[in-house]
């Protein structure tokens, strides 16, 4: 029908793994790093200040988020984009080249601003740390893309967008207006001459800031590490398997819904702080009703593999992304009941919260972008997967690692929330609060190690994909469905 | 306190329109797949059925037309 | 309606942007005026202690210790005084924090001195045993950026109309006097100095004199202002 000589080209769906594969390594080796601070202080000197525990965490966080996870996002969209919409980028000398711009300054960007987090540039705001000039950077990155999702969409074949697609474009948007608004800020040596030029003021002050930074604290979470994995797993699952989505109608249910309902949701990171009583309780609220299109597009993705679930034992790339969906309906369910006010007059504050978010992150981000880049390597390189085995060795490894870290911050956070309240029997406080951190030590050290083997399991995954890309045996050509793999 | 019961009327508006539309949107889908206008499982043909030479689901007029 | 949205990128875009941007709308907007209001007799920062803000935030305090004390029993014994509304009204940005790996500061000028803290932030372990906070040594030696505290303070002082240079209390004198540089800086270091003397670290006294602020002296004036 089309010309035989037009192929997907895969050249920036390529740059963008490496990326992935580089930054996840960079910023979780951070994690652990300083996982293992926490337990053993000493190790906060290694490389002077610049090793010190609250210089470190920033730049995790942002090399996880803005790092990796973009990486994998733009890498699959690249990779997605073109195949649902049945355009080759090939085919628009524009969009090859927005494309490649995008990753070129993407990557410049991000070296900048993580390194200007090491000397100490932060606005303090957490997910939002970079500095104004950054922050312009980052919305150049984000218009770039903007360009080239709706770009492709303008010369596509398939009328209909797929649903991934409509996750994709409600990640540029969602993002686009809440990095915007929470970044809002004055720099002060436009205004008065002097000073640090790189310096800038918030332009909301106090609770107010602390509401709009939470709005985007939140929703950032939605649409960094859940709405577009939805795209991901929305499309990567299907392809892997051969099942159709178990039931297209309720996933367009569920976008709307998750659209509607996560934005409310960000009051619950303010419950007993000093924003309005009602806004409180409107963020715990929606948190619940947050469970049910959470759940409908999670169990959507795990009814696709109704009767195939043999495939679950065959295939190692399903049972990442199964296990992807299944933490996913954990972190659905254990977010929503941190936000009940009493559980959160326990939690807040405490480790319970660093273990939530890695659930979501390791188990659900995490395993889906692993997934996503090694069912797309054999497609990349016209090779099969390098080892089955070791994408195996990696699978368990990791969820070994995932267990350790959630298990212990489990424990730890309620440990150190009824220790904060406990008292005895006059009623005074029963423990001082050094107590409450010395008696940390076992779980920290727990934590260090859980993160240690998901950090093992980069290497041999990065190590899978550098062997598949060089060394793996050919294949004729693209598989349809299941990627072809080497014992 | 005034502003208070309008956001409170407003709000309680909002939730019983979008309910609404909610359920008009899940009857829509269905009656229009009973009615055969439209068959929304067959999108999901989509991820599956992605190479570049394969027929899309829906293809766009503009293209029907060159192909003809 | 429906079916038509799905198949106009454009529209679908601008109908996903709606929804989203709802919520925000509704939450946000409706109490902002009300909540940027000061508490009675809630003063900005002065210089030295906004420039002791700029290191808290430099080296990410916050990353550890939260700014707000929640209304519980438990927290009001352990810190003090439930946190309210508009005593952050000049916090730019604001410091609550997510996390308590250490305690809560929001009112630590309560309860310790300058010459603890200096002990603190050279040597943790030497105050509180057991303690998992690293030493920042590097605090000590730093010159203080007074020029980028004066920058921002004169900025907030013309863009959001915080009241430097005002009386605040209605008894006829200017509360936070900033004027210019020059004047600001001198106060600042007048001030330095006694925060230095109460350290009882010559070191730090000896470079004040010199006409350098440690970062740490500002640091713990910043401290000490949070009650």
């Amino acid at each position: 029908m089309q010309n035989p000589a037009i192929e997907y080209d895969y050249t920036v769906a390529k740059w963008f793994s490496y990326l992935a594969i580089l930054f996840g390594i960079l910023g979780m080796g951070i994690g652990v790093w300083i996982a293992f601070e926490l337990a053993f202080p000493e190790l906060n000197y290694v490389a002077g200040e610049y090793s010190l525990f609250s210089r470190l965490r920033p730049i995790h966080t942002n090399t996880v988020a803005f790092g990796f996870t973009l990486s994998g996002i733009f890498a699959t969209w690249y990779y997605v984009g073109q195949r649902v919409l049945k355009v080759s980028m090939a085919e628009s000398k524009f969009l090859m080249a927005v494309g490649k711009l995008h990753f070129w300054l993407y990557f410049l960007g991000a070296l900048l601003a993580v390194g200007s987090l090491l000397v100490r540039y932060t606005t303090s705001k957490e997910y939002a740390q970079f500095e104004w000039p950054f922050d312009i950077v980052v919305v150049l990155v984000w218009v770039l893309w903007g360009i080239s999702i709706f770009g492709l969409i303008g010369i596509r074949r398939e009328k209909t967008l797929y649903i991934s697609l409509w996750y994709y474009i409600a990640t540029f948007l969602g993002v686009a207006m809440l990095y915007l608004f929470n970044n809002m800020e004055v720099p002060t040596y436009l205004i008065t001459g002097m000073g640090d030029p790189l310096h800038s003021v918030s332009m909301y002050a106090g609770t107010n800031d602390a509401m709009v930074q939470w709005w985007y604290g939140h929703n950032a979470v939605a649409f960094v590490f859940t709405v577009p994995i939805i795209a991901m797993i929305y499309y990567y699952l299907p392809k892997e398997s051969g099942q159709p989505v178990y039931s297209y109608k309720l996933s367009l249910l569920s976008f709307w819904g998750l659209m509607f309902v996560y934005l409310w949701a960000g009051g619950h990171h303010l419950i007993y702080s000093t924003v309005p009583d009602w806004m409180q309780t409107m963020g715990s609220v929606f948190s619940i009703i947050l469970i049910l299109p959470s759940w409908g597009s999670a169990l959507n993705m795990l009814l696709t593999m109704k009767g195939e679930w043999g495939q679950l034992k065959e295939n190692p790339l399903i049972k990442f992304m199964v296990l992807a969906s299944t933490f996913y309906m954990l972190s659905t369910l254990e977010g929503p009941i941190q936000s009940i006010k009493s559980v959160n007059a326990l939690a807040h504050f405490t480790d319970w919260i660093p273990g939530h978010v890695h659930d979501g992150t390791l188990g659900w981000v995490g395993f889906m972008i692993i997934a996503a880049i090694m069912h797309m390597a054999p497609r990349f390189y016209k090779r099969e997967i390098y080892s089955k085995k070791l994408l195996e060795m990696q699978f368990w490894l990791q969820t070994t690692g995932i267990v350790l870290y959630f298990s212990s911050m489990w424990i730890a956070g309620i440990t150190q929330g009824m220790m904060w309240r406990a008292v005895d029997q006059y009623g005074n406080l029963a423990y001082s609060f050094i107590d409450t951190v010395t008696v940390l030590h076992p779980y920290y050290t727990l934590r260090g190690i859980g993160g240690l083997f998901y950090f093992l399991g980069l290497f041999m995954w990065a190590y899978n994909f550098y062997k598949t890309m060089t060394a793996s045996k050919a294949i004729e050509k693209e598989p349809q469905f299941a990627s072809p793999m080497a014992a | 306190m005034d502003t208070r019961l309008i956001q409170g009327v407003a709000y309680l508006g909002l939730i019983i329109f979008l309910t609404f539309i909610l359920y008009g949107y899940i009857i829509h889908l269905y009656r229009s797949e009973k009615k055969g206008k439209r068959n929304y499982e067959k999108y999901g043909k989509m991820a599956l059925d992605d190479e570049l030479s394969s027929p899309p689901v829906e293809p766009l007029e503009e293209n029907e037309k060159e192909s003809k | 309606m429906f079916s038509w949205l799905e198949k106009n990128p454009f529209f679908f875009a601008v109908g996903v942007f709606v929804v989203i941007a709802f919520a925000g709308l509704i939450e946000i907007v409706p109490d902002f005026a009300q909540q940027s209001r000061p508490v009675v007799g809630a003063k900005p920062y002065s210089l030295l202690e906004l420039a002791g803000r700029q290191v808290y935030i430099k080296d990410s305090c916050n990353a550890c210790h939260s700014q707000l004390i929640r209304p519980f029993k438990s927290e009001t014994d352990r810190y003090g005084m439930y946190s309210l509304n508009g005593e952050y009204a000049y916090d730019r940005p604001f410091l609550w924090g997510s996390k308590r790996t250490g305690p809560d500061l929001h009112r630590v000028g309560n309860y310790r001195t300058s010459d603890w803290h200096a002990n603190h932030m050279w040597e943790p372990t030497s105050v509180v045993p057991g303690s998992i906070m690293p030493a920042y040594k590097h605090m000590f030696t730093n010159v203080t950026d007074l020029e980028t505290a004066y920058a921002e303070a004169l900025t907030v002082k013309k863009v959001f109309n915080v009241p430097y240079d005002k009386d605040i209390d209605g008894d006829g004198k200017v509360d936070v006097p900033l004027g210019s540089f020059e004047q600001a800086k001198q106060r600042a270091m007048q001030y330095a100095l006694q925060v230095a003397q109460e350290t009882k670290r010559q070191d730090l006294v000896d470079m004040v004199k010199q006409g350098k602020i440690p970062e740490i002296v500002a640091l713990i004036a910043y401290l000490n202002r949070l009650k």
